[in-house]
């Protein structure tokens, strides 16, 4: 290791006197350990909410619902209030010079826009 | 965020093992330290990262943040910097050991010879934590790290006991947690917080930064680069704002008003201006055209010199060959004569004579005499002489001289023919010449009238051009458009929108009156040689985009142009000026001045923070944050309006979120449109948004009866997983 690696001491020992199982057994080396660990998503499958009476408060119960005002639309280079959609690439502009820079976007910022948006079309 | 301390800690073993640990863990921050005390120790970002060292060849772990500079010895390409939270939720257990590992040893319990951490620990989680993730959790701190008890507490609730403690909001309200991924709106009633009341929206300090960025990057996309997350979040600490009335403020912008300017901000990134080239002084001047002149006298003496001895030259040969002349004409008899001449190299008298003729013309030229043009009539006397045969007719001459003659007859039209172009070609010269000597005279003695009447001339010829153009595109894309909606046309050619464009209809016309047939039921097209001349015609019409020929409006367009760049200052050229409006950048052939190196925060100083208002302009179809409070009290239906109205007077906005300047008061407009006429309503910041949850979870943890709100190994394994679920820590202990 390098001088000022070591003085800085960045990285973690491999051994820590505090722990009764160190990283290095619990994942062997060379096992992918990434694989196992459930996101999100499939840890609120598991939780199996539907099953729970209603009333209790659990992860999902407390989600926000859908906003009760209508969203407004906003321009998505400038910003401001956007009455008109491009056909073409489904962006939202506010008036006609910035109709112009949307035009002559080239096509992954196009796709980035969109992306802010929520709004892109993936395609795998 | 902002704050790191990450000093190892040396007095851990001065703790007692009833001292409990207690640890925030935040979505951003990780914050560890003693319970009582007022600060936490530790303070990092909950992430970390798996580089390979490039020396050695191990993966090492890095967790928080790091002097970037170091991290050239390392590989960082293959691996990216990982967070334990998914949301708000932790979910990868390797992450977060890691995470625990530095905590616990920069909190100085690697100098500690008891092999496990022997304190009981105070963990924030997220109210409705499910319970994998608690459970992971739990199991975690007591297996790997041999914890002996563990307790788990909302870190909104903590927030607002320490406020509540400091008088700043009563038992009674609603905490208003603004997270790095979400943010949480939690009713509190006699100091308990309502989990059934509580509401949780997807947008946080996360993702007002990511944004910023995003729009930035778009915006700029040459200084992309520079625009780093870490940038993007001090750009946000420091110039965002929310906008007390969003479309108001908007207009501001629009409308580009000198409040407008006053409330950018420019952002100048390190720029270095290119050398400037000195001017160089009045001696060097003086010097440089000293040089200049003598070079160019001495060009001009060479080329003196030369064109002497090119004329000395000239004149020798003349004079031979008038020796010869002479000596041609004295002789008298043939033989003599044929001698000279074999002599000399000459094959006849005449060819002496043209040489003769020529040399003298090129000795007058290089002396700078005009040129006597008697070449000319010379050809023109000899014309006959030349081509003795064309005049005499065919039956007379011998088939050897018909050949000669035939051969006379092309070279006399094709000089014949030389002369008439060259003619054409000098008159065309003068009449351009004559035309350019008018214009400059009319622009000499009106320059205004005949600007505008330039200027005139390029809008008609531009706007010609462009309509044309605006033509052919509709045409071909109605075209296109029509053909490939209309379902039923499979041939996508015979639809109706194919023939608005007028070369279209032309094609259709010539193809239609082609093929009928002319009565006799037969298709006779192509008979005839001459039919398929309408192809040519029909190609004719519409290859007029790739012609080598340009368009003679197009040329027009370019010569006016020219001459309005020469004459007129303020003329900006149609393609330059398209240019530089399709890009967000000027052209790059001019040089970069520091304006190009500038990032204006304009609209986006309080455009991003909006995100948390209206998560609709990032795709989250969810309630703002101002809207979730009034989803919390919905769904406490049992309780007195009464009861509800005493929570809205104590309203507190804790977490790292809420630091943006002007978000009370619009939390303030947005709850009170959704609260009944005139009800009382009072939101108050929490003192330090961002250390308060630890500093409340601290005092909680201090407190004499937190023992009896932790849960061991023995509990844990006990009273199994459903238990678990219901566990929840009473939060006033110490009222």
């Amino acid at each position: 290791m390098e001088a000022d690696v070591v003085r800085s001491e960045m990285v973690l020992p491999p051994v820590m006197p505090f722990k009764r199982v160190q990283m290095g057994d619990k994942y062997q080396k060379g096992q992918s350990r990434g694989r196992y660990w459930k996101h999100l998503k499939q840890l609120l499958q598991a939780e199996n909410f539907i099953s729970l009476p209603l009333d209790e408060p659990n992860y999902l119960n407390i989600e926000s619902p859908p906003s009760m005002y209508p969203s407004k639309k906003y321009c998505d280079i400038t910003g401001f209030e956007a009455p008109y959609v491009d056909p073409r690439t489904k962006l939202r502009y506010a008036d006609p010079e910035v109709f112009k820079r949307v035009r002559n976007l080239p096509n992954d910022h196009v796709q980035r826009y969109l992306a802010l948006r929520n709004a892109a079309v993936i395609i795998r | 965020m902002g704050e790191i301390r990450v000093a190892r800690q040396s007095d851990y073993d001065l703790f007692s093992p009833t001292t409990p640990i207690v640890i925030d863990n935040g979505g951003s921050t990780f914050r560890i330290g003693w319970a009582g005390e007022s600060d936490p120790r530790i303070m990092f970002r909950s992430v970390a990262f798996r580089p390979r060292h490039r020396s050695t060849g191990e993966t090492v772990t890095v967790v928080g943040e790091h002097d970037p500079a170091l991290f050239k010895y390392f590989d960082c390409t293959r691996s990216s910097w990982r967070s334990p939270f998914d949301n708000n939720v932790v979910y990868q257990f390797e992450i977060m050991e890691y995470v625990l590992d530095y905590g616990f040893d920069r909190l100085g319990a690697s100098s500690s010879m008891a092999g496990k951490v022997d304190h009981p620990i105070l963990m924030t989680e997220c109210i409705c934590n499910p319970v994998y993730s608690r459970a992971k959790m739990a199991e975690l701190l007591f297996e790997t790290y041999g914890v002996p008890s563990v307790a788990f507490g909302v870190d909104a609730a903590f927030s607002y006991k320490y406020n509540q403690n400091l008088g700043i909001c009563a038992e009674d309200g609603i905490a208003l947690s603004i997270g790095f991924m979400t943010t949480h709106s939690i009713p509190i009633l006699k100091g308990e917080p309502l989990p059934e009341g509580s509401c949780r929206t997807n947008v946080g300090g996360y993702h007002v930064t990511n944004y910023l960025k995003e729009v930035l990057s778009l915006k700029y996309p040459y200084h992309a680069p520079s625009i780093t997350w870490e940038k993007a979040e001090e750009l946000k600490r420091e110039h965002c704002y929310v906008a007390p009335d969003y479309p108001s403020e908007l207009q501001i912008f629009k409308k580009e008003t000198k409040e407008a300017e006053e409330k950018k901000w420019v952002w100048q990134l390190p720029w270095v201006p290119p050398p400037q080239e000195e001017l160089p002084s009045e001696e060097e001047l003086a010097r440089k055209a000293a040089i200049k002149e003598k070079q160019g006298q001495r060009l001009r003496e060479m080329a003196a010199a030369k064109r002497s001895q090119k004329i000395t030259d000239l004149e020798n040969e003349l004079h031979v060959l008038e020796t010869l002349l002479s000596q041609l004409d004295e002789a008298e008899l043939p033989e003599v004569a044929s001698s000279i001449l074999a002599r000399s190299g000459y094959l006849s008298r005449q060819e002496i004579e043209s040489a003769h003729s020529r040399v003298s013309q090129s000795l007058r030229k290089a002396r700078g005499e005009p040129a006597v043009t008697v070449e000319e009539n010379t050809d023109t006397a000899t014309s006959a002489d030349k081509y003795p045969l064309v005049s005499i007719p065919d039956e007379m001459l011998t088939p050897d001289q018909l050949k000669e003659k035939k051969r006379q007859i092309f070279l006399k039209t094709t000089s014949e023919g030389r002369l008439r172009a060259k003619q054409k070609r000098a008159e065309e010269e003068m009449m351009r010449e004559r035309q350019n000597q008018l214009e400059e005279g009319r622009r000499l003695e009106n320059p205004e009238l005949y600007l505008e009447e330039l200027r005139a001339k390029y809008k008609e010829l531009s706007e010609k051009i462009d309509q044309r153009k605006r033509l052919k595109t509709n045409g071909n894309g109605n075209g296109n458009g029509n053909g490939t909606g209309n379902g039923n046309n499979v041939s996508g050619g015979t639809g109706r929108g194919e023939r608005l464009n007028a070369a279209q209809r032309e094609r259709m016309r010539l193809l239609t009156t082609a093929l009928f047939d002319k009565g006799k039921g037969e298709d006779t097209f192509g008979l005839k040689d001459e039919d398929w001349q309408l192809y040519k015609l029909m190609s004719k019409d519409t290859d007029d985009d790739d012609d080598d020929v340009v368009d003679p409006d197009e040329a027009e367009l370019e010569r006016v142009a020219a001459k309005l760049q020469e004459f007129d200052p303020s003329f900006v050229g149609r393609a330059e000026a398209e240019l530089m409006q399709s890009t967000q950048e000027p052209p790059r052939p001019r040089a970069l001045t520091a304006e190009d190196y500038q990032v204006v925060l304009g609209v986006e100083r309080f455009r991003c923070p909006e995100v948390l208002f209206q998560p609709g302009m990032i795709g989250e179809y969810q309630a703002g944050i101002d809207e979730i409070v009034s989803h919390s009290l919905r769904r406490l239906p049992n309780l007195d309006s009464s009861i509800k109205d005493r929570m809205c007077q104590s309203i507190i906005v804790t977490g790292g979120g809420s630091l943006l300047p002007g978000l009370e008061q619009r939390l303030e407009t947005g709850i009170r449109a959704t609260r009944p006429y005139l009800s009382p309503l009072k939101i108050v910041r929490a003192v330090d948004s961002v250390m308060d949850a630890w500093r409340g979870a601290s005092v909680y943890a201090a407190s004499e009866l937190f023992s009896t709100q932790t849960f061991s190994l023995e509990d844990y394994n006990e009273k199994g997983e459903d238990w678990l679920k219901r566990y929840n820590i009473v939060y006033s202990l110490y009222d």
